[in-house]
């Protein structure tokens, strides 16, 4: 067992999920039904009170189901014992919840001590993520939470929903209380790390920049219901109707270029001869950073470089802002 | 050996046993003799202390078996804080010397009637500062408890009972401190412990018994004080680490 890699993602399922308050007319969550394929983010987003956060909190009953179901891996929630159904899922808070009683190690190592891991194979697993989320399992591990900041404790929170190495995380506002220069760090080393140990994650949050940074899909709630589920490029470039438009804003045609990249679009022709004869960009680089690149250097031309620095093409700010133009052309805003 | 003698003291003054040797200091009954406490502490004090110990520690240990169980069931079970919040507060109301007394007709001259009075005037304070304690978990640190799988058993033992317990902590000092100076009237019903001087020496008039026992009751008290304040550091050390920012 000690020996055993990373469980394989599983898939999620939401099957006409229904959710009454009994003194509220209207349902909390109301005939929702969408997937989540192994090893993707989806993204749960929507104004408040959309039913986004009692959404994801069915899926580990912390909120008992009303009617529907909530399949992994095409079994029921429902019928699985509470206690072995939330060990399997890693669960992530805007609160964070560390146990301020419990040291680093002991925090980490909850859902493992529950299920009998030996106390070697505990530390040995507390080290290694509180390595993988970037703090120092040396001078860390016998500290208790409160010697931490929010940031810091939230990384800790990250390692100990992923202990037991459970196929699935629920992550409600993780980054909501950090401050923006800690989330920014926060986002993008949760975006490597996923990309080191795959996950099904369904991430609830209200802030659609972080929702077309993280997820690989987003779907947009209303009143209980769902509107949309698209991925962030499809989301931004045709918006099911005005509400989705108007809630992934009129910017939206620049937002889009963040998650295109010069790969995506036709280049102009390279120079002859392969050389770079002004200012140049990656292949790799977002078309919103090669517009920015552009105003700050005063032209309205890169060339375009592969990986071995040798030009491939050229590109032209026309091409890059005619991409904004559709999408915006559609929104009366 | 004969028994020991009185000495009149001069003057007309309280009767004091002499226990052997009577030195000046005794005979005048000074305010505190320290050479006749010293040669007595072994005999007519440590007995004494250590009753007064036991008595102490059997009326918080109970009362916090009682209080403790009471408190949980008002944690899972919100109508039962009232009734037991009345009961407890009532009997604290009580005056300790009519409460020994009540007991008498019921349980006799002995501990136990004195005990019986004793725990019931640990449960309020326990009771409170284990209740609200437990009330004081942060929410979301029972909310991840929640989502970790926890059982509500599991949650109790593991994170909400530890993390009360820099309050239970508290009680416990508070409840101590009052029962030790409770103790002391429990000799009235025959209970043993520093009482017994004490009372005797009202009786007698002898200032050196009468402040001995008064001060080690006080001395008592202190001790074990500062020893649950360094049991308390040892069992939470979590509570004292500062945030570093």
């Amino acid at each position: 067992m000690t020996g055993r890699r990373d469980s394989a993602p599983a898939e999620i399922a939401f099957r006409d999920v229904v959710k009454v308050y009994p003194a509220r007319e209207r349902p909390a969550v109301d005939k929702l039904s969408f997937e989540v394929p192994p090893g993707e983010i989806c993204v749960l987003i929507g104004p408040s009170g959309c039913g986004k956060t009692t959404a994801l909190k069915m899926v580990n009953r912390l909120i008992p189901i009303s009617d529907g179901d909530i399949t992994i891996d095409g079994a029921s929630v429902r019928q699985l014992e509470l206690s072995e159904l939330r060990r399997g899922i890693g669960y992530v808070f805007q609160q964070i919840g560390l146990f301020p009683h419990l040291t680093i190690e002991s925090n980490i190592g909850a859902v493992p001590r529950l299920l009998g891991w030996p106390k070697s194979r505990i530390r040995e697993r507390a080290a290694e993520l509180l390595e993988l989320v970037g703090l120092d399992p040396k001078s860390d591990l016998k500290r208790y939470p409160t010697e931490f900041s929010g940031g810091q404790q939230q990384r800790i929170g990250v390692a100990r929903a992923m202990a037991a190495d459970p196929p699935i995380m629920l992550m409600d506002e993780p980054f909501g209380a950090i401050d923006p220069i800690a989330r920014e760090r926060l986002q993008n080393d949760f975006l490597r790390l996923h990309s080191q140990v795959r996950k099904t994650i369904i991430f609830v949050n209200h802030d659609i920049d972080e929702a077309i940074k993280m997820g690989d899909r987003i779907a947009i709630m209303r009143e209980g219901r769902l509107v949309q589920i698209a991925t962030a490029d499809d989301l931004l470039a045709a918006p099911a109707d005005d509400f989705v438009a108007s809630f992934v804003g009129a910017d939206r045609g620049l937002k889009r270029l963040r998650v295109r990249t010069l790969e995506e679009i036709e280049l102009g022709p390279p120079p002859p001869d392969g050389r770079a004869s002004g200012p140049t960009v990656s292949l790799d680089t977002s078309l919103h950073y090669a517009l920015s690149i552009m105003l700050a250097e005063g032209t309205t031309r890169l060339e375009v470089t592969d990986g071995d620095e040798r030009v491939v093409g050229t590109v032209a700010m026309d091409t890059i802002t005619q991409l904004i133009a559709p999408a915006a052309a559609t929104n009366p805003a | 050996m004969t028994p020991a003698p009185l000495v009149l003291a001069a003057g007309g003054g309280p009767v004091i046993p002499n226990f052997g040797g009577a030195s000046k200091c005794i005979t005048q009954n000074g305010q505190f003799c320290a050479s006749w406490f010293f040669d007595n502490f072994g005999s007519r004090f440590l007995p004494r202390l250590v009753e007064h110990l036991q008595l102490t520690a059997i009326a918080v240990g109970v009362g916090a078996a009682i209080a403790f169980t009471a408190a949980i069931i008002a944690y899972k079970q919100d109508w039962f804080e009232t009734p037991f919040s009345l009961f407890s507060a009532f009997l604290y109301t009580i005056p300790s010397l009519a409460f020994f007394e009540l007991m008498v007709p019921i349980t006799g001259i002995n501990r136990l009637s004195a005990e019986i009075a004793l725990v019931s005037y640990t449960l309020l304070i326990l009771f409170r500062n284990t209740l609200t304690g437990l009330r004081g978990v942060p929410e979301a640190t029972i909310e991840a408890a929640r989502a970790m799988g926890l059982t509500p058993r599991q949650r109790l033992l593991r994170i909400e009972l530890p993390l009360a317990l820099p309050a239970i902590m508290a009680g416990l000092r508070i409840a101590t401190v009052t029962t030790i100076s409770l103790t002391t009237v429990a000799a009235y019903i025959g209970a043993g412990g520093l009482g017994q001087p004490i009372f005797d020496a009202i009786q007698t008039g002898f200032k050196t018994e009468f402040i001995a026992a008064g001060g080690l009751a006080i001395a008592l008290a202190i001790v074990v004080d500062v020893a649950l304040v360094l049991v308390q550091r040892l069992i939470t050390p979590w509570s004292r680490r500062q945030v570093r920012v």
